[in-house]
């Protein structure tokens, strides 16, 4: 077992201001180049470059929820429109003051999150599509110009409103103010997406159902997300209102909106500086070349907009980024690779278990069923686990193995019966809930994260029990004594700077194991952790499993073809066969049971004439 | 009454024609084709050509469907085929799509609405209402579209393939299917459908470059009701076509038009299939 | 002519990083009843799926008739007088037993004939020809497949354990008509099988399949081999 490692004092100031310098001094300079821009630049860029400001800051918004998230939506503008239109009827209907326009930003502020927090309560539930959820935010702004067209004069129709009084600036105070907003706003939202919080996202764009299984409420994470990224776009339309003293339906239109998504696609979805960029060089290259050549210029944008998702689907800035450093490395001769922090393990504090001192039996199934239609997979399928048990399951190909694995750990899935855990029904709970409950689950196929590191996915299973920094990386991962045997018994331990697609499969394996168990759960769910492993992996695995149930006492189940495997380290076997259990008992019955000899070898007596 | 039921009717008819060609593209490749309303302005734009050539209009339908096909072919091959396994972006790339051929109609036809020469005009009585034959033709039209793709699915080779592919892809090439050249025709089919449609609508009110995009928006609506299945498809178009006829009547055009947008994601919220078998 | 229907050498195939078949070599002639046996998971269907390219080979070379179809696309494969059986997802449950079983031939030539050839071995696949290959029971999609395969007269049959969940009778007529098709065609068949006395009754040849080698190999002939066999792959 390793020792507990400290890093000391110094070393952690470091690792946390060593982003804060570097990312400040270029804010500051963003900013100086704000206060600047005006005087160097003439009258018609300053105007247009205020409006590209507020622009970059939706599609900023966008980036966080498709670049990052992974939410494929087309709605951003529909906020961008209520906070615009906030302001423009307020400011037509109560004129403009100091008052109304605070009210006028907090209606927009709260229609905003209302209208997401709806948008996201339909989109985002237990085996939702996203193919689903790009339809209801493309509806999302049809609705609201349909709506608008609807209030006749009062919201002015297809005119929209015109003319009201409001903020009395100068062009160049809007500029600063507007540029000094879209700096603060993109530093603040980098720190986000680059803090351990901002790995979740990326998780749940990779793989959210993962996500689920390690305890992670994916939907409620991307609904408060939603709500957030709905104020601020709302906050940018607020500030288009005042400037520009015109809201026309426009501005909220579904058009507006696949703009946006072109502007992230082309600037680089995921890179925040590549939308953010994007949009304002973009914005400003059409204010010039659509006086002369308007449909054109449409045409050449989105003939780019095709090719950059057909050929280079991560976008413009991260093409330039990996030149620039190819060039760099040219130049200097060393690899301009940033480095990973890599957090220091630690102990994590004995928590209590799930059940503990619960009399009541780990795993409690009565006659569970799960069907497609006519299709019975499981059937009538009823036993009960305890703490300390190694439970073997085995049984033929499509005997219902992995399904019955996913009807204890994901509520929605079974079609009949119960399952309990410590005495406790799971019910209808969606497997981030189950979690909870104490069940952790492993995956016959790999299922992890491509893009995030070793000690990003260990940080990951431990979503549920520490708390997520959402502005920083935290310099210590607190894992539990099993998990940490796993990571060190490995070797995975030396790898925690390693991407996840780098890994060998064996490692894989071995990440997936460890991930489970930090979880710290009260019943492992392991579904064939040995496939594809060698004879020696296979073996280390097995030890390390024999060794938890006996010291932790936990309950485990582990669906395995490998018989001789099974036999070596289960304490007892349950067989499945055609959805149903075969036989329940001891290494020894199931192994000299004539019956399960003759569903794995076939009909032992027939011998047909040749 | 007489013609609020033939407006239902026609309403259910003109959507189910729009949307086929959306519905088999789905069924097949498994995408959302969002340039569907660039080729709906296209089949619209081929009428016009036709009118502003003096052509017979009855010749605007098959120029429409051949010149859809035609571009439906390009398109897969370059655009389509290398976004296979990236969904999402084949629904953005589609788009993109459909503003390129929005953008190239302008330059070529301008921006005005213009008119297309009807074949057929003039009204007739129908239980003692007037109402307009063309609009009445148009449910044949929708009648003889379903029976053709019907047929095409069910009584020929392609169309057996085809539904191999939809079901189960893996197995299909497994036999020796070239499910590659079977998404091929199927998206060129339904290019030249959707290209046919637009045809179709057009004498109804005009032509403008953006004509295909709020067609767009409820058709895709209504395929994803539809779950893949023609039966599903003309039900949904007399369900919530029906419902959409009903609220533009007595409620407001406007909000009508939001009906089946809304309807249908409510739906799909409770029930994932739709109208379809799950 | 060459002398091998299938020549299989030095084949590594696997899911993503997980290798699972190291270094498989194997021949079949023509006319022969090679029977491939192991237990679950130790790589049997991984072989056949490589064979058909729906998995690519890492390493190592594949020549059907003659030709090298390492790399070639499952859908060109399939159409080289083989036929394939697979051991999961094998029917088109909503497509009727008729329209499953067009799709076991290029196109309708032929059909007719076939149709009455296989309905002689199978009456009840002539008997529900309209109906849906979902409604089918267990054994009878399994005729139903086996129909498919032999309505194409191929040259080479690649079977995925077909006696699995079969009555011993039923087991009985598929042997004697897979030999009977032998007889009448001179198709070499490839049998994948955990059963082993199955496989023995039907094959020339065989080799055991274990954690993705090739353990033992011969000539699939007396009792003795069987018991062996057997052993190896007991639970």
């Amino acid at each position: 077992m390793a020792d507990l490692t400290t890093i000391p004092e110094t070393l952690t100031r470091q690792t946390s201001s060593g982003r804060l310098v570097p990312a400040g001094s270029i804010a500051g300079l963003c900013i100086a180049a704000t206060i600047a821009g005006p005087y160097l630049l003439d009258a018609y860029t300053v105007n247009i470059l205020v409006r590209s400001f507020l622009y970059a800051a939706a599609a900023l918004t966008v980036d966080v929820l498709w670049g990052y998230t992974g939410i494929l939506t087309f709605g951003q503008a529909a906020f961008f429109g209520i906070g615009a239109y906030a302001a423009g009827i307020t400011f037509t209907y109560m004129d403009f003051s100091p008052q109304t326009a605070v009210l006028a930003l907090v209606a927009g502020l709260v229609a905003s999150a209302v209208v997401a927090g709806i948008t996201g309560w339909i989109s985002f539930f237990h085996g939702a599509s996203p193919l689903y959820a790009a339809i209801v935010t493309l509806a999302l702004p049809i609705i609201f110009v349909q709506v608008l067209y609807s209030g006749g004069t009062f919201t002015g129709s297809s005119s929209g409103l015109v003319g009201y009084n409001t903020f009395d600036l100068s062009v160049e105070a809007w500029f600063t103010i507007c540029g000094i907003g879209l700096v603060l706003l993109t530093t603040a939202t980098w720190f986000f997406v680059n803090s351990d919080f901002g790995r979740v996202l990326v998780a749940i764009r990779e793989n959210e159902q993962r996500c689920t299984y390690l305890g992670i409420n994916a939907p409620r994470v991307k609904i408060l997300l939603m709500v957030v990224m709905a104020m601020i776009a709302s906050v940018a339309g607020y500030a288009y209102a005042g400037y520009t003293v015109v809201v026309a339906p426009e501005i909220g239109s579904f058009v507006f909106g696949t703009e946006l998504v072109m502007w992230v696609a082309l600037g680089g979805r995921g890179t925040l500086i590549g939308p953010v960029l994007g949009t304002i060089a973009i914005d400003v290259t059409s204010a010039y070349l659509s006086g002369n050549l308007p449909y054109v210029w449409k045409l050449i944008i989105g003939s780019i907009f095709v090719l950059v998702i057909v050929v280079l689907p991560q976008g413009i800035v991260p093409v330039l980024k990996s030149g620039l450093r190819r060039l760099w490395s040219a130049a200097t001769g060393r690899d301009a690779v940033p480095g990973v922090a890599v957090p220091a393990l630690s102990e994590a504090p004995e928590a209590r278990r799930a059940g503990a001192g619960s009399d009541a039996a780990a795993l409690a199934v009565a006659d569970l069923a799960r069907s497609y239609g006519s299709l019975k997979v499981l059937e009538g399928v009823t036993f009960k686990a305890l703490g300390s048990e190694l439970l073997g399951i085995i049984g033929p190909n499509g005997a219902g193995k992995t399904t019955l694995m996913r009807c204890l750990s994901d509520g929605y899935e079974r079609t009949g019966g119960t399952v309990a855990m410590f005495g406790r029904m799971i019910a209808r709970t969606p497997p981030q809930g189950v979690v909870g409950f104490g069940i952790g689950r492993s995956f016959q196929t790999t299922s992890l994260f491509e893009t995030l590191t070793v000690a990003e996915c260990l940080r990951l299973a431990r979503y549920r029990l520490n708390k997520t920094r959402m502005l920083s990386h935290a310099p210590t991962l607190a894992l539990p004594a099993s998990a940490r045997h796993v990571i060190t018994a490995t070797g995975i331990d030396r790898q925690l700077a390693i991407e996840c697609r780098h890994l060998s499969h064996g490692m894989k394996r071995a990440l997936e194991l460890a991930m489970v168990l930090a979880l710290e759960p009260s019943v492992l769910l392991l579904d064939e952790p040995t496939a594809g492993l060698t004879k020696s992996e296979r073996t280390l695995i097995g030890s390390i499993l024999v060794d938890l149930v006996q010291r932790e006492g936990l309950c485990t189940l582990i669906i395995e073809h490998d018989l001789d495997f099974v036999r070596e380290i289960s304490t007892r076997i349950i067989v499945l066969h055609q959805g149903k259990i075969l036989l329940d008992g001891s290494v020894a019955e199931v192994v000299g049971s004539e019956l399960v000899r003759t569903i794995y070898a076939g009909a032992a007596q027939q011998r047909p004439a040749p | 009454m007489t013609a609020l039921v033939l407006d239902i009717i026609t309403t259910a008819a003109i959507l189910f024609a729009v949307a086929s060609g959306l519905l088999i593209i789905l069924g097949v490749l498994k995408i959302v084709n969002f340039a569907h309303g660039g080729f709906l302005t296209i089949g619209g734009y081929s009428g016009l050509v036709v009118t502003q050539l003096g052509w017979n209009a009855w010749l605007a339908y098959p120029v429409a469907a051949v010149a859809g096909i035609l571009l439906g072919a390009v398109i897969e091959r370059f655009i389509i085929r290398p976004l296979y396994d990236r969904p999402l972006d084949a629904i953005l790339a589609t788009w993109g799509l459909g503003i390129i051929i929005g953008q190239l109609i302008t330059i070529v036809f301008g921006r005005e609405i213009q008119f297309v020469q009807a074949p057929i005009t003039g009204a007739t009585t129908v239980i003692g209402e007037t109402y307009s034959l063309y609009r009445l033709f148009l449910i044949a039209a929708a009648a003889m579209v379903a029976g053709g793709i019907a047929a095409l699915m069910n009584a020929t080779r392609l169309g057996l393939e085809a539904r191999a592919v939809i079901m189960n892809e893996q197995l299909a090439r497994g036999l020796g299917i070239n499910s590659g050249h079977v998404r091929f025709v199927t998206f060129c089919i339904g290019a030249g459908l959707a290209s046919l449609a637009g045809a179709l609508i057009t004498p109804l009110s005009s032509v403008d470059p953006n004509m295909g995009v709020p067609w767009l928006v409820n058709a895709f609506m209504l395929v994803l009701v539809s779950s893949v299945s023609l039966v599903s498809l003309a039900t949904a178009a007399l369900t919530l076509g029906g419902a959409q006829v009903l609220v533009s009547t007595f409620i407001s055009p406007v909000i009508g038009g939001l009906t089946i947008v809304v309807l249908a994601a409510l739906l799909l919220r409770i029930r994932p299939a739709g109208f379809g078998n799950g | 002519m060459s002398s091998t229907v299938l020549e299989i050498a030095g084949l590594n195939s696997g899911y993503g990083e997980a290798v699972v078949l190291r270094d498989v070599s194997l021949s079949i002639r023509p006319g022969e009843i090679f029977a491939l046996l192991g237990k679950n998971g130790m790589g049997k269907s991984t072989l056949l799926k490589t064979v058909l390219g729906f998995l690519p080979a890492i390493r190592g070379k594949i020549t059907l008739f003659g030709e090298d179809v390492t790399s070639l696309p499952t859908h060109l494969i399939a159409r080289k007088a083989i036929a394939y059986t697979p051991q999961e997802q094998t029917l088109f449950q909503d497509l009727t037993v008729e329209d499953n079983l067009r799709l076991g031939l290029r196109d309708d030539r032929g059909f007719t004939e076939g149709l009455a050839r296989v309905s002689e071995y199978f009456p009840i696949v002539g008997k529900r020809l309209s109906q849906k290959a979902g409604t089918l029971s267990g054994g009878e999609q399994k005729m139903l497949i086996v129909s498919r395969a032999l309505l194409g007269s191929p040259r080479l049959m690649l079977i995925d354990e077909i006696s699995e969940g079969l009555q011993p009778s039923m087991i009985q007529r598929l042997t004697e008509i897979l030999l009977a098709e032998r007889k009448r065609t001179g198709t070499a068949i490839f049998v994948v099988e955990q059963n082993v006395p199955f496989a023995f009754s039907i094959a020339d040849r065989y080799a055991v399949l274990k954690i993705g080698e090739i353990a033992d190999d011969g000539v699939a002939g007396d009792e003795l081999a069987a018991v062996r066999v057997q052993d190896q792959l007991r639970v």
